[in-house]
């Protein structure tokens, strides 16, 4: 492994990197103009359902337009011009090019809301959470709705690279000859279909075998994992059950419940289970289906608005959107994991606020697998990371385990790709507002997602 | 008016059956010359717990272009109860040819929305049996309304014609009025609808009458080629209309010339607002894209 820092702004600037750990350029407040605040008045999801089940034949449309239309219903936006609506999905048919402004035309919306589509893996809709909250705070716009989207049932099929060179030819040839000419090339495994795989493109391997390579380089136990997993499931059970859910969720195709929960799963059942990734490492596999997230299919969405919007139309002002940060490493050639980027961008995005890890209330850090959180964490605690790679004076700091994932995460509630930002942002606003103040400040709450091609989203939220 | 004498059925009657049992109805009267009397049946009939199949509503909504929520379409509804009102006119007593019958005309009141998880009852009759200058005319009137509850969520009435039947005493053939002018506006959309048409809607709303299904189907009924549904067209109108609409509105639809497979139709829909900007009506009208022809008209209203 290299030593070089992130953050350290040169390749060799080891100096820099000791003084100002963690830090990016920091802002000069006094100079930036005072911005208004952006605040989160609530969100609205349809239940995550394991993918071929309730929502198979439901397009990612479909399921956008009904995560929208709950919210719509929820807070009285019929008819409303939004100043804008974003968001996304990973796995995306060509002919969703305009997915979000189709699903706006769909819903009870103004047709006259805007919207753009956004991609950035599994950080979508955390992206979109954060490029809407920045342009409400410089005045752009008043109210905006974020939101993400995602079917591994529905998921595009492509044709192969062989067949598709031959039906664009075949389009530009002109006279017989050349039309059979073209056909003449088309080869019997051309008409085998591509589908999507969650496999990294420059590596090969799937996110799976990628995690299973961190999670033994930071030397994660099964019984770790299955721990985390356990309470994931248990924490999930135990908010639906204190109504935690009812204004965060609209029923869809008779679903009332992530279809994912197992409420009644237990450390025996889940120690069970089989490994399905890392068997062919050397050390013992760890990561089995109980402590890594199915693939999933679901939607989210999250209404924003500037102060004066939310007061103006009478609506709750659950908490603002303080600040986001984004990291990327270099996994390819296996200097950092591919799902690790969370670890230098929280440090980053704390320095940057003055904050360190005991000034947080609930942490939301997304559970891609089990061992992603637990590599994380062990990162954070760990002194020679925290020097050489942090550029501080040892470890970052350690959390405290019990404002972890209160209400359950991506292992119990599943994770469809770009709808999970969203169903964090929305949970942690509510679980802030509720909290309101303590030791005289508000509330807050840190959100921390991982994503593909190395990448990870980071916000801080906190109670208004 | 809703008949007294209720006959409730024990589920869904068969739509094919209901096909194949018109058609020998109708060989039975050509060949025994025998009738079934002037007068509409006094019976109702009513199936109760009906459950829309979830798949269904999906390829139903993916098909007409709706938003694939929760939420039955009012067109949804009029197919998921179309076996119930084809039954009332396929019964032994009812006076007219349940083959050949023409759809002039469908209003729909949507008073509050259906759910697919909504257990619904359904009845149906007949009323209204009266002239027209090309035959006899007759309204079927359907009523949904959840299971147990007596408020109707949902009331379609379509008018149908049994082109050159006369019965005695109701009407005399006439000459058609001079048809309206019709001047084509300028499109808001234009539909490509290839042979495949009525198939696909034949699949989501179980409706095979054969002379939406091909050609030869619809020639051995003496048509020149397969039909669209005209139910079919006006859903399609009704989704493009949109969410604008809400959960409580008004849907009509006056059919005027079929539309042949395959066709350009080309629609326009005209939405008046109120004052405060709110939606109030969409009036729509489709026409054949090349020949100018209208086709349907109707409009989509706030209740």
């Amino acid at each position: 492994m290299s030593v070089n820092g992130q953050s350290a702004p040169g390749p060799q600037d080891p100096a820099r990197a000791a003084t100002t750990p963690a830090a990016g350029p920091v802002p000069d407040r006094a100079a930036t103009p005072q911005l208004r605040k952006a605040v989160i008045v609530g969100g609205n999801r349809i239940p995550f359902a394991r993918t071929g089940g309730a929502y198979t034949k439901s397009s990612n449309q479909d399921m956008l337009t009904a995560a929208l239309d709950g919210l719509i219903a929820r807070y009285g936006l019929q008819d409303e011009r939004i100043g804008e609506v974003a968001a996304g999905a990973v796995l995306k048919h060509s002919r969703d090019f305009n997915l979000t402004r189709e699903a706006v035309l769909g819903s009870a919306l103004s047709a006259e809301t805007p919207a753009y589509d956004l991609q950035q893996a599994c950080a979508t809709g955390l992206e979109t959470v954060l490029g809407l909250a920045n342009k409400i705070k410089l005045g752009q716009i008043d109210s905006a709705i974020a939101g993400g989207v995602d079917s591994a049932s529905d998921a595009p099929i492509a044709v192969s690279e062989g067949l598709r060179e031959v039906l664009l030819d075949l389009n530009r040839a002109k006279t017989l000859p050349q039309r059979l000419q073209v056909l003449s090339r088309l080869r019997p495994k051309d008409l085998a279909p591509d589908a999507p795989s969650t496999g990294e493109p420059r590596t090969g391997l799937s996110m799976g075998e990628h995690q299973a390579l961190t999670t033994a380089q930071w030397k994660i136990t099964r019984e770790a994992q299955d721990e985390l997993a356990f309470n994931s499931h248990r924490n999930l059970a135990a908010a639906y059950d204190a109504g935690f859910f009812d204004d965060l969720l609209t029923p869809y195709r008779g679903l009332a419940r992530d279809s994912n929960l197992r409420a009644d799963t237990s450390l025996e059942k889940l120690a069970a289970l089989k490994p399905v990734f890392g068997k062919s490492l050397g050390s013992a596999a760890t990561m089995t289906a109980g402590n890594s997230t199915p693939l999933t299919d679901g939607a989210s969405t999250v209404l924003l608005g500037s102060e004066e919007w939310a007061d103006a139309h009478d609506l709750p002002k659950l908490a603002t959107v303080v600040d986001g940060e984004a990291a990327a490493v270099d996994f390819v050639h296996g200097k950092d994991g591919l799902l690790m980027a969370p670890a230098f961008a929280v440090p980053r995005l704390l320095a940057r606020n003055g904050l360190t890890l005991s000034d947080f209330d609930f942490f939301e850090i997304h559970e891609a697998f089990a061992g992603t959180v637990l590599s994380t964490l062990a990162a954070w605690e760990d002194e020679e990371f925290g020097r050489t790679r942090l550029g501080l004076d040892g470890a970052f700091g350690s959390i405290d385990r019990s404002k972890l994932n209160v209400n359950g995460s991506s292992l119990a509630a599943g994770h469809p790709f770009a709808a999970t930002g969203g169903r964090i942002v929305a949970s942690l606003a509510k679980m802030l507002h509720a909290k309101g103040n303590v030791d005289g400040r508000p509330a807050r709450g840190l959100i921390s997602i991982c994503a593909a091609g190395g990448q990870g989203v980071v916000a801080i939220l906190e109670a208004h | 008016m809703t008949p007294a004498q209720p006959v409730i059925l024990g589920e869904m009657p068969s739509l094919s059956k209901l096909y194949v049992n018109a058609a020998a109805t109708a060989a039975r009267r050509r060949v025994l010359g025998t009738h079934a009397g002037n007068g509409l049946p006094a019976t109702r009939h009513e199936v109760r717990g009906v459950k829309a199949a979830v798949e269904n509503l999906t390829a139903y909504q993916h098909l007409i272009g709706e938003s694939a929520s929760d939420v039955l379409p009012a067109g949804f509804v009029h197919a998921l109860a179309f076996p119930l009102a084809m039954s009332v006119m396929n019964r032994d007593d009812f006076p007219l040819p349940l083959l050949g019958m023409i759809h002039l005309q469908n209003r729909v009141v949507q008073s509050e929305p259906l759910r697919f998880t909504d257990a619904l009852d359904i009845r149906s009759w007949s009323e209204d049996l009266r002239g027209h200058r090309a035959g006899t005319q007759l309204d079927v009137v359907t009523e949904v309304r959840r299971t147990g509850e007596d408020a109707v969520s949902w009331r379609g009435v379509s008018t149908y014609l049994a082109k050159g039947v006369y019965l005695p005493g109701i009407d005399k053939p006439s000459a058609a009025p001079a048809p309206a002018a019709f001047s084509a506006p300028d499109p808001t959309a234009l539909w490509q609808l290839g042979v495949d048409t009525g198939r696909a809607y034949a699949a989501v709303s179980g409706d095979f009458n054969p002379i939406h299904l091909s050609v030869l189907s619809a020639k051995a009924l003496g048509m020149r080629r397969s039909i669209a549904h005209g139910m079919y067209l006006a859903s399609r109108a009704l989704a493009d209309v949109g969410a604008a609409k809400g959960d409580a509105f008004s849907w009509d639809v006056s059919f005027e010339a079929p539309v042949f497979l395959p066709a350009r139709v080309a629609l326009d829909i005209n939405t008046t607002q109120g004052d405060d900007g709110a939606w109030q009506r969409s009036d729509y009208v489709a026409w054949n894209a090349r020949s100018g022809r209208k086709h349907f008209s109707g409009s989509v209203a706030a209740l």
